[in-house]
């Protein structure tokens, strides 16, 4: 049983996704799953973690499998992110790291010591909403708001990139930032008057 | 540039929505997002199979996971009254019974909850449950399945379908769409709180707080007002927050056998079979008019797929009902039962799917006609009176759509024949549909709150899931008040403020209005009452004579007898001023039919080589009677667009019959338009009041937008290229093989 703090955290997630397959698998290997699955150590581990976010630092325990969308969502009551997937595959949890925008739902929250995290809570001036923000209101930039933190960072980031030659180009750099409701027009818009500021 | 002038010119600059800062700042708080002291997670296992039933549900692996508090199964789930035996599981009406079968009837089907203290803990858990069952035949394929349904009549044949059979032309085809599933972005979630033995409290996402009320409270056989649904902010809906699903039910039975609050968010994946979808589709056309063009009659049959426990009619004939004159028609329908969830509604439901069939049919025919498609729909529009029911029209001015429509896009432009206009490798082609939708309302109430100095706080149940609801309350209330917008508060979404029926089916704004309309009497009334104590004119004073500002009241008469709120509320000792009231349809609807329709263009290139279709523009043009909040009601009909555009082209549920399962159940198997797949949509409305379904004149908005999108397109596509393309969506493939 020694053997059993030798898998790795990524052999675990593989094999618990290889579990729900296994009524395809040929006998041996099945036993071979079902054998390993009692390796899996049911414990977790938690971190101290010192993280900054919106210029504010937080010394925190957390689990070594949080992501950052869940630290701020379910641990430190910042729910400006939003959870659409979970999976980065539609940009409602767009933060910016250093800057940059990245998507919280594949962050581990262990990544995060020495970086500095800003989320929308962090973007306006105390009561002075940061352009985007009054943009995006001016515009109707938004339906049903879901998607909007994501759009508004992702959009400052735009801006910064500089790809906002173009309504095309516009269109391009947001594409990864899903809106359901459909309100594209003020989304582009909304950085078109930013853009243009 | 169409869109900017066109809607530029619209926009009143202050018309911004009421909780616009919420929204932007991450401030407004969706259901899973509340506070709440000694909160725990839930998370569901689904089945692993598509049919038959549980032996054995293995959880002593999970039940080591440390932070587990508890895992429900069928074999140790808490007592709920309302589901306490068969017959009583028959008449809740649920759907899936969650937690009271040992049956599975398709795949994903929760067989147990995991409830520990962190979401991880929760998840990794649930990922640690297996189970044993005996398997049974699935089937999930609605192509191969709806063979075996036969089809019966859906409503009454008018006139003779057989004279079909002398038409100058006809056209015959079949159409199908695939299953779409409307994932609003926000996943479906449930925060569950027994504050006492019968007091529960909800944070959760539905279209209807009063409907999750009466549900629950049925269910746990407690009194209605022991439950508290809050929804103030809802992450879309489209139609998957109309009903009440089994996952909220789970969260509350989750909270009861913890005897702790409990947050339920469904996953991605899980949203595809949990929260409905649009289902599957196959329908049958024949169309056939005289060499003028005059529709002789219809032949229409539809089948839609619907789960083995529950059916579901989409009502796609409904449609054909409505749009235009046919002398002689017939319709007929039937569902296909499959292992998969219930379907339900989507926006635009049934008409949605039976408008693509029929709006393609009629652009078929205008070539074979060598007519103009726009002449052909003008020629056969139902203008007079409902084609089906015979009343005369309140107002329809679908005519006026397509007109206005044509001119935005520049229809004249348009090559009559197909293939005409080549760029390269990409074909251009023009192409146009309608819609309508039978336009509703219900009965609503709405409150209102005076203060001392003016301010005042107009409150509804309903929820605003993103149509803009608050902000048309707020004009609504500024109109009738005469108070400055900025004085004038909303609030909207809990059970405890005045009852409002859910929102979907266009009848939101359709129904509170009037009830914003009459709680605004009330108050002036109210006032009026108290102003008679200190100035006898204001006895008997009827509210079109009462005026009131952002200070005070005063009367429509040459010397005003203005008397200031200030000195109302000392004079009364008045504290908060309240008044609530409550509005809804009536004797118009039987004198009157309601409808609200629209006429969409667009422009598209497809590739030859690669089968890509590009929406170059988009045009929408809407009578959605008079707009309350232009701003709102254009992105409405915009974002309905991109929804149609992603009907057209590429939305598309797939399964596998093998193995009884859904395939490609998240954004990345399941495509919906991102920002570069949709053009800036051009939006217009005919703004032309409608006086008799409601005081303020508009009709809803939700659905029409994306009725007549999809056939649009497909239309666009055959002008482009000559393929006439039945199947949605059109993915490229398509286009190559059409
Ligand atoms: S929640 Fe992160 S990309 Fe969707
Ligand atoms: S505003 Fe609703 S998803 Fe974008």
């Amino acid at each position: 049983m020694k053997q059993e703090y030798n898998f790795s955290r990524r052999f675990f997630l593989k094999t618990s996704s290889a579990l729900g397959a296994l009524a395809f698998i040929p006998k041996g290997v099945k036993a071979f799953y079902e054998e390993v699955k009692n390796f899996i150590v049911p414990a977790k581990e938690q971190i101290p973690l010192k993280v900054s976010i919106n210029k504010k630092s937080y010394a925190i325990k957390a689990d070594t499998r949080t992501t950052l969308l869940d630290l701020l969502r379910e641990d430190l009551n910042l729910t400006g992110a939003k959870k659409g997937c979970d999976h980065g595959q539609c940009g409602a949890c767009t933060v910016h790291v250093d800057g940059q925008r990245v998507l919280s739902c594949l962050t581990l929250a262990a990544t995060l010591p020495g970086k500095e995290v800003t989320t929308i809570e962090g973007l306006a001036n105390g009561d002075q909403l940061h352009p985007m923000q009054e943009a995006f209101i001016a515009c109707d930039g938004f339906q049903c708001g879901y998607c909007t933190p994501g759009q508004i960072m992702s959009a400052v980031a735009c801006v910064k990139e500089g790809h906002t030659k173009s309504i095309a180009e516009i269109k391009e750099f947001m594409s990864g930032n899903l809106c359901r409701c459909g309100a594209y027009n003020g989304i582009v818009e909304s950085i078109q008057k930013v853009a243009a500021q | 540039m169409g869109f900017f002038d066109e809607t530029f010119d619209l926009m009143a600059p202050n018309d911004r929505r009421v909780e616009g800062v919420a929204k932007v700042t991450g401030a407004g708080k969706y259901a899973a997002e509340y506070k709440v002291d000694g909160l725990c997670h839930a998370v569901l296992v689904g089945s692993t199979i598509a049919a038959g039933t549980i032996k054995n549900i293995n959880v002593d692996n999970a039940k080591q996971v440390s932070g587990i508090l508890d895992i429900v199964t069928h074999l140790n789930k808490p007592l709920v009254p309302g589901l306490a035996d068969e017959a009583k599981i028959k008449e809740a009406r649920l759907g899936l019974a969650i937690f009271h079968t040992d049956k599975i009837f398709f795949k994903g089907q929760p067989i147990a909850m995991v409830i520990a203290e962190t979401l991880e803990d929760a998840t990794y858990a649930a990922s640690l449950i297996t189970a044993e069952y005996e398997k049974t035949d699935a089937h999930v394929d609605f192509d191969a399945a709806l063979k075996k349904v036969p089809l019966t009549p859906a409503g009454k044949e008018r006139g003779n379908i057989e004279t079909l059979n002398k038409a100058t032309q006809t056209v015959e085809a079949e159409y199908n769409i695939k299953a779409e599933v409307h994932n609003p972005m926000e996943m479906h979630a449930t925060i569950a709180e027994w504050k006492a033995d019968d007091k529960l409290k909800l944070f959760d996402k539905n279209q209807g707080v009063n409907s999750v009320q009466r549900t629950f409270a049925k269910l746990f056989n407690i009194p209605t007002d022991n439950i508290e649904v809050i929804s103030e902010f809802v992450g879309g809906g489209f139609g998957s927050g109309l009903r009440v699903w089994p996952h909220a039910l789970a969260c509350i039975m989750a909270a009861k056998q913890v005897k702790r609050p409990v947050k339920l968010m469904l996953t991605r994946p899980q949203m595809f079979y949990s929260v409905g979808y649009r289902p599957a589709a196959w329908q049958k056309i024949k169309l056939g008019a005289n060499s003028d063009g005059k529709f002789v009659g219809i032949h229409h049959q539809a089948k839609n797929g619907t789960s083995v426990y529950e059916n579901f009619n989409e009502g796609i004939t409904r449609v054909t009902r409505l749009i235009y004159h046919f002398d002689n028609l017939k319709t007929e329908a039937a569902t296909v039962p499959l292992n998969l969830s219930t379907p339900t509604w989507m926006r635009g439901p049934g008409d949605c799917t039976g408008d693509f069939a029929i709006e393609s049919a009629i652009d078929e025919l205008s070539y074979k006609l060598n007519m103009d498609p726009v002449a052909l729909r003008m020629k056969n529009l139902a203008l007079d009176k409902h084609p089906d029911n015979g009343m005369p029209w309140s107002t329809n001015y679908i005519n006026e759509c397509i007109e206005k429509g044509a001119q935005m896009i520049g229809w004249k432009d348009r090559k009559p024949a197909h293939s005409q206009t080549i760029d390269g490798d990409w074909s251009i082609g023009y192409g146009m549909a309608v819609g309508a939708w039978n336009a509703g309302r219900g009965n609503a109430s709405a409150g209102i709150q005076m203060q001392k100095d003016g301010a005042i706080i107009v409150q509804t149940a309903m929820t605003d899931i993103g149509t803009g609801t608050g902000v048309s309350m707020q004009n609504i209330a500024h109109e009738q008040t005469g108070i400055s917008k900025s004085k004038i508060n909303i609030e909207l979404g809990n059970s405890n403020l005045p009852p409002a029926p859910s929102q979907g089916g266009s009848n939101g704004l359709s129904s509170i209005g009037g009830a914003v309309v009459a709680a605004v009497s009330a108050l002036k009334l109210k006032l009026a009452g108290y102003a008679a104590g200190q100035n006898e004119a204001y006895q008997n004073a009827a509210p079109a004579d009462i005026l009131l500002s952002d200070s005070g009241i005063s009367l429509k008469t040459p010397n005003e007898q203005f008397i200031s709120y200030a000195a109302l509320w000392e004079k009364n000792n008045l504290d908060v001023l309240e008044v609530e009231a409550s509005s809804g349809p009536g004797a118009e609807r039987q004198k009157y039919a309601f409808c609200s329709s629209a006429a969409h263009f667009c422009k598209l290139r497809v590739n030859r080589k690669t089968g890509k279709v590009k929406l170059e523009r988009m045009v929408t043009v809407a009578d959605g009677g008079k707009i309350i909040s232009e701003k709102a009601a254009a992105n409405q009909m915009s974002g309905a667009a991109v929804g149609g555009i992603g009907m057209a082209l590429m939305e598309e549920q797939q399964t596998d019959e093998r193995l009884g399962t859904l395939v490609g159940n998240d954004f990345a198997g399941y495509h919906f338009p991102v920002n570069s797949d949709a053009p800036i949509i051009e939006v217009a409305f005919v703004n032309k009041p409608d006086p008799n379904i409601n005081p303020q004149g508009s009709k809803g908005l939700g659905e029409v937008g994306i009725i007549g999108t999809a056939a649009a397109i497909a239309n666009a596509i055959y002008n482009a290229t000559g393929k006439r393309l039945r199947d949605l969506p059109i993915t490229p493939d398509k286009v190559l093989l059409g």
